[in-house]
């Protein structure tokens, strides 16, 4: 009696399982798909940039500051604050411009670069700290995670990284 | 299915007792074959020329498979035939997206700050402790799939809970776009070297993909990095890696064409073992733990059995010991491909539907478990090849 009770269970099972197969390109997998989408998770901050701090409005473009973004745990990457110019389409040849990451009204750091005329090309720029709480950096790309130049679609990223000494604090 | 086989005049080399007409295999295709078709009309709706050949060449090819696996009752060397073209053809298509999208194999840090990187369903276990206990991914992917960002990270693991699902372990010889390359280098040679070494050390071998599994759990999760993405992965070689821009991205480039060469080409031409499969693959370890929740499996009708151990010296991952075919089980790590099932020359291996008697009806329980494995592996790697198989098109002159 068991055991023909553990067989029908068993082949309802396995017929089942057929029915899954058989929907998972027509409903199921986007069913799936949905619940991993709704289940609050979000790109690592050392991926997307963090959280937006403000934004500053230049003409005919804008300037995103986010927050800092500190590693955790064992994480070997700096501390770092993100800046996307945008949209790249509207900046100058010649971007150098002094902002204020922090947001205590003096400005902490003058970003310059060149922006090239073909959009897949590498960029380089520089960072220029105006006080001894970030790094400077010269001549940059996408060299890391915490220090980089780059054109990612129409915006151009800057990452630039916090003083080991002052994260510290 | 056995009786039967005595009345059909059965060739030589269809030696399985589960040998059928040509009427019946074709009547047991069919299903296959019109959920193919209407997977893919639905599928590839608004899809170009080439795609479109791509695709009714692959449901001929899947089809004909599949019809060949009813036919002669064998389905190893069926289901080889496809998983090697997987293995070879899914990075064609692969490589040739990223040169026409940007133009090199490397992916630039840019691309990974925006969210472009498609996301690996092997990837699965080592994002799972900070998303379970921070909310946060550490891959640099996109969760939700756009225009911009197609293989998200939420379409990616549906996919592959789904599949998980239904083929449990079975993941990695129906459904891996990566195992069939070393499956296809493990075709090759017709003597098997290092036998007596794999032999000796497989239940050292068989706990490395454990250890590297926990390994790379706990560091991903410590350091907020996909370790073996960026250190361990060899088939990055073959598909997409981080940009060598200073030392470190140097060395990891060395690492991945190491691992590469050394267990998916060189130790599977000498073992004729998928060795990076069975003796390296975190993600395979845990597939493993899968095939405790799957309703199938492969056992041994100890009745039938001779202990010759030709399923164990067959068997591609070392899935079998001398103690577990006394138990008339596989391990744990067993990945249905059938392989210890089509060498017995006793039917003592046998598929089996858990909670069944064993050996009772096993050509039943390989019937259920391969039509939904089949149709899987059809939607899954064949919407791959039928990608790989228009990207060719593509390249020929005359197209």
């Amino acid at each position: 009696m068991r055991t023909r009770v553990l067989s029908i269970l068993a082949y309802t099972g396995a017929a089942l399982m057929l029915v899954v197969a058989a929907c998972v390109p027509f409903k199921l997998m986007g069913i799936f798909s949905n619940g991993v989408a709704h289940a609050g998770l979000h790109i690592d901050a050392k991926f997307t940039g963090g959280t937006i701090a403000r934004t500053i409005e230049r003409s005919g473009y804008k300037i995103v500051v986010y927050q800092l973004v500190e590693p955790r745990l064992l994480d070997r990457s700096e501390p770092f604050v993100q800046l996307v110019f945008e949209p790249a389409d509207s900046l100058p040849r010649r971007v150098s411009q002094e902002i204020d990451l922090d947001g205590d009204g003096q400005p902490d750091v003058r970003v310059s670069f060149n922006l090239p005329s073909d959009p897949n090309a590498p960029m380089r720029g520089d960072v220029t700290a105006l006080n001894g709480k970030y790094v400077s950096l010269t001549h940059v790309g996408g060299e890391s995670f915490s220090r980089m130049v780059v054109r990612t679609g129409n915006q151009i990223v800057v990452r630039v990284p916090l003083n080991k000494e002052w994260a510290r604090r | 299915m056995a009786s039967r086989s005595s009345v059909l005049q059965r060739p030589a080399a269809f030696r399985s007792p589960a040998y059928r007409s040509v009427a019946r295999s074709v009547l047991l295709t069919l299903p296959i074959a019109l959920w193919s078709l209407l997977m893919f009309t639905r599928s590839f709706r608004h899809a170009g020329r080439n795609l479109h050949i791509g695709a009714v060449l692959v449901i001929f090819f899947m089809t004909a498979l599949f019809f060949l696996m009813m036919r002669t009752g064998e389905t190893y060397r069926w289901r080889r035939i496809f998983f090697v073209a997987l293995g070879f053809l899914f990075p064609v298509g692969f490589i040739a997206a990223l040169i026409a999208e940007r133009g090199t194999m490397s992916i630039p840090i840019s691309r990974m700050v925006s969210g472009d990187t498609p996301y690996c369903p092997m990837v699965t276990p080592f994002i799972l402790l900070p998303a379970a206990f921070g909310r946060t991914i550490i891959f640099p992917g996109s969760i939700v799939s756009s225009a911009g960002h197609p293989h998200a990270i939420a379409e990616m693991i549906g996919l592959w809970f789904a599949f998980t699902l239904v083929l449990g372990k079975a993941w990695c010889s129906y459904a891996c776009f990566f195992g069939g390359i070393e499956e296809g280098f493990a075709a090759f040679p017709k003597r098997r070297r290092l036998h007596r070494f794999v032999t000796k050390y497989g239940e050292i071998l068989r706990l490395i993909p454990w250890a590297i599994l926990v390994f790379v759990v706990l560091v991903s999760a410590a350091i907020f990095e996909p370790v073996y993405c960026m250190w361990l992965c060899p088939f990055k070689t073959v598909t997409e890696f981080p940009a060598v821009r200073n030392l470190e991205t140097a060395i990891q480039f060395g690492v991945f064409v190491t691992l590469f060469v050394g267990l998916v080409v060189v130790l599977p031409l000498l073992t004729k073992k998928r060795t990076q499969c069975g003796f390296f693959c975190p993600f395979g370890a845990f597939q493993s733990l899968f095939n405790k929740i799957n309703l199938f499996e492969i056992r041994i009708n100890r009745e039938k059995c001779v202990d010759c151990t030709l399923c164990q010296t067959t068997c591609p991952t070392v899935a079998l010991s001398k103690d577990s075919i006394h138990e008339g089980k596989t391990l744990l790590n067993c990945m249905k491909c059938g392989a210890c099932v089509d060498v017995c020359k006793k039917d003592a291996a046998v598929w089996h539907l858990k909670g069944t008697p064993v050996a009772v009806k096993p050509e039943r329980a390989r019937l259920l478990f391969l039509y939904g494995a089949w149709a899987l592996a059809t939607m899954f790697g064949g919407s791959i090849l039928a990608g790989s198989l228009a990207a060719i098109i593509g390249f020929l002159p005359w197209r």
